[in-house]
Order: C-alpha cells, then structure tokens, then sequence
C-alpha cells in the first residue's frame, strides 16, 4: 500500500516548508510542552528537593524517595495505597471487562431489535461525572435513605444488606463497583465496535460449518476482538492509577474509613496540600507524583512487551 | 498550449527504483497515452509531470520552461483523477471555480469558463447539485470540466474511465476524443484499457518496470512491436510465442525452425546460425488452410465463442496451447485437428535479447 | 419464528432491560426524588412525585445559596474554548503530521502521543506553580490551558485517523487547482472532518467537563467554580439537606443527559466508527 504521506514537501522550498509546519503544529506543540510536558519534567525535578519553613529550596537528591518509600511514617501510607489500588484495578478488570464483553456480544446479534435505545441507556453513566455519580450511589446506598436495603428486602435478601460504603471491609470494593457501574460502557462501546468489524461472511462460514450463536461468539469473535480487549484494559489501568475523583467525592481526602479507600490519587493530594491532619508538602508531592508515573510507565511497558507483542491482530 | 519535455527522469523510494531514466517528447496538441501492467509506474510519471511527486533526478519542460521546482499549480497543467476527487462538500459549480480564487482569475472571467466548460460538457442542469447527488458519468464530466476551466497548457488523465461502466465508458471515450479535437490541447492519459489506448491516441507508450519500452503510433505498434514486452503486451488475446533457432543462412535468408511449427524462410540478413530466436503470431492473423508462409497444427481443446468470433485453444506436438482467432459461423469443434497459417507480414521474429529482428516483410 | 428461537430472543431482551434498568436506575432515582418533599423521598423513594409530594424546594435552596448559573457558565465556556481549541489545534497538527514528510516527524508524533498514557495530573504540582507565577491563579484561562494540553494528544491521534481516510486524491486536486496548502486544509479537508468531532467529544471534551480535579486545584472562588466543584462543595456543605443534595445532583446530571440523548446518535457513531483501535 503506498503510505498516505504527501510527496509534495519534496519539491516545496524549505523555507515555505517550515513556515507551514510552524504554523500547523506550532500551537499544538507549544500549549502541549508547555502545559503538560514541562508540568511533568518540573514536577519530577521538584521531586528531588525539599523546603525548609522558610520556603527556601535545596536539592536533596533521590532523599524523597528515600523517606517516601523508608520512613515508616510515609510507605504505610504509600503502601497502603499502592495496595488498594491495586485492588481497585483488579476489580475493575475482572468485573468491567467481562460484563462489557458480554454486553457487547449480545447488542451484536444479529438481527437485534431495539439496539440503538440499549446502547444509549447502557452507555449514559459513562457521560457524567464521577463525582456526581459516586455521590449518588453514596445516596442509595445509604441506610439513611433505605433505597437499596428495601430493594433487596424487596427481593427477600433484606439481610444481606450492610452500610458498605461505611466499612472498613466493604468500602473500597464498593467504590470499585461503583466505578466500574459508570465505566462499562468503554470497554462496552469498543469490543462492539471490534465485532462490528468483523466480517459477517466470517459469520455466515462458520454458521455454514454449523458452529452456534455461542460457539462463534467463544471461538471467532473472541479471538478477533483481544487487541481491542487488551487495548480496553490498558486504558483501565492508566485510568484506575491515576483516579482520584470518586473517592473525594464520596469519602473525601482522608479516604476513610481509616484510610481504607485511599488510593495513590488521593495520596498525592493529601501529601501535595495537605488536610486537617498535616501541612501540604509540594516536594513530597512531587516526589508521590513522580513514583506514580514510573508505576504507569511500567505498567505500560509490561503491556507492550508482554501483551502486545502476543495479541496478533487479524487483518479482514 | 504547449509542448511537454521529459529528460532522464528517475524516481526512486529508498532502494526501489520506480523510474528508470524516461525521455519523452510530447508535441504541442499531441494525444499521448501511456499503458503498461498495473504498477510500472504511470501513475507516478503523472504525477511527477503534474508536480505531485518530486523527481530523484531528471528533468521536465513544459511549453520550452524547466518546471522541475515549480508548484503543480505554476506548471499550467491540470489532472483528472481515476477517483473523480470531486470536493464533497461544494456543488458543481464552486467545484469548478473552487481552484480558481487562488490563481487569480476575476469572478466574470471564472462565470464565462465555468458557462463554457458545462455547455461543452452539458453540465448546466448540474451546477448546483452536490457530487453525491451525481452519478458515475456525470462526476467524471464534472472532473473533466474542472480541468478545462483551468485553461491548461496539459491535461493529465489518471485511468479516467475506469470507474464507468462498460455502456458509459465508450460514451465517454468518445466526448474525450472530442473534446481533444476542440480544444487541441496536449494531453497524457494513463489507461488500462487497450481500446482507449488504441483509439485515442496519437501516440501510446508502452511502460514496464519502470521503463519505456516503445513509444510510437497505435498501428506501428500493433503491427511492429519492437520488442517481445510491446509484442505481448499489445492485442489481446496475446501474441502467440514459438521457441525457434535459425537452421541456415542462404543469400539474406534464414531457415528458421522449431518444435511445433513448420521452417520457414525469412528474408533477414542479420541472422546467424545457431541464434535462438522467438517467432511470434496474433491469434486474429491465424486462419484456417493447408499450407502457406507460416503453418502451425494441432489439435483443438477448447473453444470460446464470443459472437463474432471464436478463440481455439489448440495443443501443438510438443504439448504447448497457443490461441486461433476463427471468424465466421462455422467452429471449431474440440477434438478436432487443425492446420492454421498466417502470411508473412504477420509474423514476428525476436531475437535473444528481445528485440525485433527487421525483416525484408517490414517493408 | 419458532419457539425455541423466540425463547432465546427474549431472554436476551430480558438481560439487555435488566442491565439497561441497573444502568438508569440510579439516575432516575436521584431524578425523581429532587422533585419531591422530604417526607416523600424517605416515605416511598421508589414512586413518582404526584401532586402531593410534588415539591421544588430543593432547586430554590440550590439557586439561593450557591451560585450554580456562575458555574454552568464556567463550565460552559471552559469546555467550549477548550474543545474549539482542541479540535482547531488538534486537527491542523495532526494534518501536518499525517500529510507532511519531515525530518523527525515520527518522533514527534511520538513525543505528541506520551500525553495520550501519562495523565497530565502528575504535573499538577507544577502547574499551579505556573499558574501562579503567571498570574493566571484562579482563572478559567488557566483550566482552558491546561485542558487543551491534556485533550490534545487524543484528538490529534483520533483526527489523524479521520485525516488519513481523506482520499489522497482530493488534496492532490486542490494542489493541481492552485489551492495554497492552507487553504486545502481550512476548505478541504478540515469541512470534511465534521463527523470526527464526535469522536473526538467522548474522549476528550467529555471529560472535561466533568473534571473535578483541576477546578479543585486551580480554582478557589466561586466565580471560578465549576458545575462539577461547585456542586461537589455544596454537596458537601449540606450533606444533611435531601431536597437540597438532590436537587444539585439532578441539576448537574439533567443538561449531561439532555445533549447527550439529543446527540447520542452521532456520539455512539462517532465511538463505533472504528477510529479508535
Ligand atoms: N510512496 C511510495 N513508496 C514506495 N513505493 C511506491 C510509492 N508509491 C508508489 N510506489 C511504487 O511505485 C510503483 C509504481 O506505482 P504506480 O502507482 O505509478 O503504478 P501504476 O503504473 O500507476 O499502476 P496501476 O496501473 O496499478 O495504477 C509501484 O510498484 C508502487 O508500489
Ligand atoms: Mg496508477
């Protein structure tokens, strides 16, 4: 296939060339550097100093990072985080992506009637906002309100209801569901997107071969929508590390119960501008911040070397 | 109006060499069409004329003016694409002036060519309607006629036709050769379509890897290929080919055999013993009889009846198929065995290399 | 139909409503009850407010004691400028990047695509360092600014796509007619890329306008609130008051689901068209 690129730089004086580059890229490139690049370099520089009660800076090398992850007083908090969101991602990818797999696989049956009003109901929750979401939930759940203690009494479950949002044991699995009750509709919208793609002669052969609904659905369509699937759960991940919004909103930034919900988002904030329990630390910050990036660059380089590289994509 | 000058052109994209030292002279008015198998590089020897790839090396002279560094807009000529490339989202009419704001043609002048190209073209119901509110034939004018509005000194047609069907094709073949007649412009046309090519043209040149191959009029190619790329490539079905050595050499005449057909004398002088050669035979120039300047038999294998005529496949001794052209009701039936001549002119001898051997029959 | 083939239809149908009522469930339910007195929402959450139960009280304490129209507005004008910049920038990026042959324009695509992974919070710190020290503290050019920069290397990803599926043939015909390369992209191309701004709305406008982080970091009066802080903080501030707490939450999730049940044909088009893979 001849590359889409335009040969017509080749015989374009180089002076007009820069000008068009310079004018084309030149905002993109600069509000980008200057607001998200830099941000990121001058936060992790900051990182390796400290400020004395006076203000003044001065270079303390990796000593953060030492007292970040050596001081009992700062790697309980952070470990604790780390843990827990490391719960909260592992909930979302066993519960999101199953559910978002299914959902997509039955709204692309053929033949289906009324697809476009479920995707659109299915996918609302994603359109709004954590926080509005995560303090609605906080509502329903509430045993003030007696919402969902009465709908499963309804259902003659009335027992198994508890005040999970207020236990130590509960909360954070809560939030998690909570979250991915918002979120299903990506992984929903792309794996649809993906079976939609696949060719319905590939349907109609194995229908010939005399494969099922279910049969195809386990062992064409799956196969074929993994690098969707692995492209989903990437996007979850970098999404879940870098979370914050729901549990402020819901539990605020003492992530309680006894910081039972308290996730590296809302570890950074704390540490960055402190709360009623200690005094903001902009260095510290920085520091936290700079540990949850190289947490996401691994992240993300264990998925291009290991995922990435064994998912095969079909081309059609 | 203008002449198109093309010297020592190369193209290359890193290790692969599209364009292997091209020359052409291109008159002023001439129709010139190039043909070639799919990616031997028409399209991009267009698109260098048109300015739309830059060249590796070589040069391009349009109307007696280098325009090797020139912008496709300063080099005066215009291009119709295979895909129409139609503006979706203008109507007829600011598609055709859309270019012209930029080049400084004032709004009254931009109205007479815009009135103009869509008489010639019978476009003036269409001005205002959107391209997908047009079909196949009518875009196609409408690309046409934003060439024209441009007044170029050459026009540049990329397989123009071949989104057509086969009804509107030949239409339209023949409004281009018309409009060719009318405006007497220069104009290089890609096609893979040897009808157009042969009817169109004042001259084809046949492409390949690459290079030119021959460049001449419809007929002489036809009926002189220069080599045995042009020889196969022209007419269709394909010239037949026959694996020959020259037996002996007597006063300016070569005895010429080989497996599957009758020697034969050829009046060439500059054979010698020994050469190997290649003897090559339309099927439309094979008929039925008994004997004559060249005579071939088989039996027949299989038999396509087209109407007008009828293709038999016929199996020679030593077990290769070559192609019969046979007119008139009266077929060949599979089975059957057949003697097919052809006379002297029509038959083509190649040398080792390829190349024509010129015979006294050329004359 | 048989009757085996319409028993699997409808439990289908029976999981896909049952999914579909989880779904909406909740946001009804926070709906329904703004509209009602407080005796109602405790008494019977489940039912539809009727003229008895029917009470707006909730909405007038919300207009009355926080400044929600400031904060649509804000949000309003934040998350227009931000995405008419993020598609203007991000388009005229990405067609240089797609369109233009240039020494180092893989690596900055690649340097353009870190911002699509590494979230552009973890430079929060220094952010607000620039912010301040600019002045822009406290400002909604400050959010725009900073949106921009996160939204733009999504955007320029998804146009890229849109861009490339442009026939080539029709750039090489704005170049035979004499068009200037800017104007091919500004009258050609750009008119062409409409149905990319769906795309290109979910994944980067979207969350922009419902962000809470950076409002809460860079934004400390009420004039600069958003629709998402302010209502966060007043959620907070009257954690006690039902009418109130749902009357603010159904005003922040009423315009969201007004555009996008209006727009949702052309946003699950935009998702499903395959631009993103
Ligand atoms: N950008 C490019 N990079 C590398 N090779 C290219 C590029 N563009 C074209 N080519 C190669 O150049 C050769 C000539 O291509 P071109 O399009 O000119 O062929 P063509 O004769 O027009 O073929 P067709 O009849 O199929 O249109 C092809 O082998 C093609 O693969
Ligand atoms: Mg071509």
């Amino acid at each position: 296939m001849p590359e889409s690129v335009s040969n017509i730089t080749a015989q374009m004086p180089r002076a007009k060339l820069a000008g068009l580059l310079l004018f084309f890229l030149g905002p993109a490139v600069a509000i980008y550097t200057l607001f998200s690049i830099y941000p990121l370099v001058a936060t992790m520089a900051l990182s390796t100093y400290t400020s004395d009660p006076s203000g003044a800076r001065y270079f303390v090398g990796l000593a953060n990072f030492e007292t970040l992850l050596g001081d009992a007083l700062w790697s309980k908090p952070f470990w604790n985080a780390f843990g827990n969101n490391l719960i909260f991602f592992a909930v979302h990818m066993c519960v999101q992506n199953p559910i978002g797999i299914a959902l997509a696989g039955l709204l692309s049956l053929p033949g289906l009637r009324l697809k476009g009003f479920y995707r659109t109901v299915m996918f609302l929750p994603t359109m709004l906002s954590v926080v509005i979401v995560g303090f609605s939930w906080n509502l329903i759940l509430s045993p003030l309100w007696g919402v969902a203690s009465g709908a499963l009494k309804a259902v003659g479950l009335g027992s198994l209801f508890a005040p999970w949002l207020g236990l130590e044991s509960s909360a954070l699995v809560t939030l998690s569901l909570i979250s991915v009750w918002q979120f299903v509709g990506i992984p929903m919208m792309l794996i649809y997107a993906a079976l939609l793609n696949i060719p319905e002669e590939l349907i109609d052969a194995a229908r010939v071969d005399g494969l099922g609904h279910f049969r195809i659905f386990f062992h064409i369509k799956l196969p074929l929508v993994l690098p969707t699937i692995s492209l989903v759960s990437v996007l979850t991940f970098v999404a879940n590390f870098n979370a914050f919004d729901l549990i402020y909103s819901v539990k605020g930034a003492l992530a309680g119960p006894n910081f039972a919900t308290d996730i590296l988002g809302t570890f950074f904030y704390r540490t960055f501008f402190g709360n009623q329990l200690q005094l903001g630390n902009p260095t510290m910050g920085s520091a936290v911040a700079t540990v949850m990036f190289f947490i996401i660059l691994l992240g993300l380089c264990l998925y291009l070397f290991l995922v990435q590289r064994r998912v095969r994509r079909y081309a059609f | 109006m203008a002449n198109l000058r093309i010297e020592h052109l190369n193209k290359r994209y890193g290790a692969t060499t599209v364009l292997n030292d091209v020359n052409l002279d291109i008159e002023d008015g001439e129709f010139v069409v190039l043909v070639g198998p799919s990616g031997c590089g028409k399209s991009t020897l267009l698109r260098m004329i048109a300015g739309l790839d830059g060249a590796s090396g070589g040069d391009i002279q349009i109307a007696g003016k280098l325009v090797n560094t020139l912008a496709p807009a300063e080099r005066g000529i215009a291009m119709v694409f295979q895909s129409y490339a139609l503006y979706p989202h203008m109507n007829v009419r600011k598609n055709m002036t859309f270019g012209l704001k930029f080049t400084g043609v004032p709004p009254a002048e931009r109205d007479r060519r815009v009135a103009e190209a869509a008489r010639m073209l019978r476009l003036d119901e269409l001005l205002e309607r959107y391209p997908r509110d047009l079909s196949g034939g009518q875009r196609q004018r409408v690309a046409i006629g934003r060439a024209i509005v441009r007044e170029p000194a050459v026009f540049l047609f990329d397989e123009p036709l071949s989104n057509l069907d086969a009804a509107l094709r030949v239409s339209t073949r023949v409004e281009i050769a018309n409009l060719h007649r009318m405006l007497k412009s220069t104009i290089v046309y890609v096609t893979h379509d040897q009808v157009e090519a042969m009817t169109l043209a004042d001259r084809i040149v046949v492409m390949n890897k690459g290079c030119i191959e021959q460049v001449g009029r419809p007929l002489d190619l036809y009926y002189a290929p220069a080599n045995l790329f042009v020889a196969g490539f022209i007419g269709s079905p394909a010239m037949n080919f026959f694996e020959a050595k020259v037996g002996s050499v007597e006063g300016g005449c070569a005895r010429i055999s080989g497996p599957g057909f009758r020697s034969f004398d050829l009046p060439a002088t500059s054979l010698k013993v020994g050469d190997s050669l290649t003897v090559g035979v339309r099927p439309e120039h094979l008929g039925r009889g008994e004997d004559g300047p060249f005579a071939v038999e088989g039996v027949v294998e299989l038999v396509e009846r087209l109407g007008e005529a009828s293709f038999a496949y016929v199996r020679r001794a030593d077990d290769r198929l070559f192609v019969a052209e046979v007119r008139g009701r009266q077929t060949p039936t599979p089975g059957e065995r057949a003697t097919l001549i052809a006379a002297a002119r029509d038959v083509h001898v190649f040398d080792a290399a390829g190349l024509r051997v010129t015979t006294q029959n050329d004359a | 139909m048989t009757a085996e083939q319409r028993a699997k239809s409808l439990s289908v149908h029976l999981v896909l409503i049952a999914y579909s009522v989880l779904a909406v469930g909740p946001i009804l339910l926070v709906v329904m009850n703004s509209f009602k007195v407080r005796s109602a929402i405790f008494g019977s959450p489940l039912a539809l407010p009727d003229a008895t139960t029917f009470s707006l009280v909730g909405y007038e304490k919300v207009f009355r004691s926080s400044h929600i129209l400031t904060y649509y507005s804000n949000s309003l004008i934040v998350t227009l400028v931000s995405m008419a910049l993020v598609l203007l920038f991000g388009a005229m990026a990405a067609w240089a990047l797609t369109e233009y042959r240039f020494r180092g324009s893989t690596a900055l695509a690649l340097f353009l695509s870190i911002g699509i992974m590494v979230p552009i919070r973890l430079g929060s710190v220094a952010i607000l360092n620039m912010m301040r020290s600019a002045g822009l503290n406290d400002t909604l050019t400050a959010l725009v600014l900073v949106y921009v920069a996160q939204g733009l290397p999504m955007s320029i990803f998804i146009l890229s796509e849109f861009i490339q599926q442009i026939p080539k043939d029709l750039r090489d015909a704005a170049r035979c007619d004499g068009v200037p390369e800017t104007r091919i992209f500004f009258e050609v191309v750009a008119p062409l890329l409409r149905p990319a701004i769906a795309t290109v709305a979910v994944f980067t406008i979207v969350p922009i306008w419902n962000d809470l982080w950076f409002p809460l970091i860079l934004t400390s009066s009420d004039s600069t609130h958003t629709v998402t802080l302010g209502v966060q903080q007043f959620l907070g501030q009257y954690i006690t008051d039902w009418n109130s707490v749902l009357a603010a939450l159904s005003m922040a999730i009423l315009p969201v689901v007004l555009i996008y049940v209006i727009l949702s044909r052309q946003l699950i088009a935009g998702l499903t068209s395959g631009a993103v893979k």
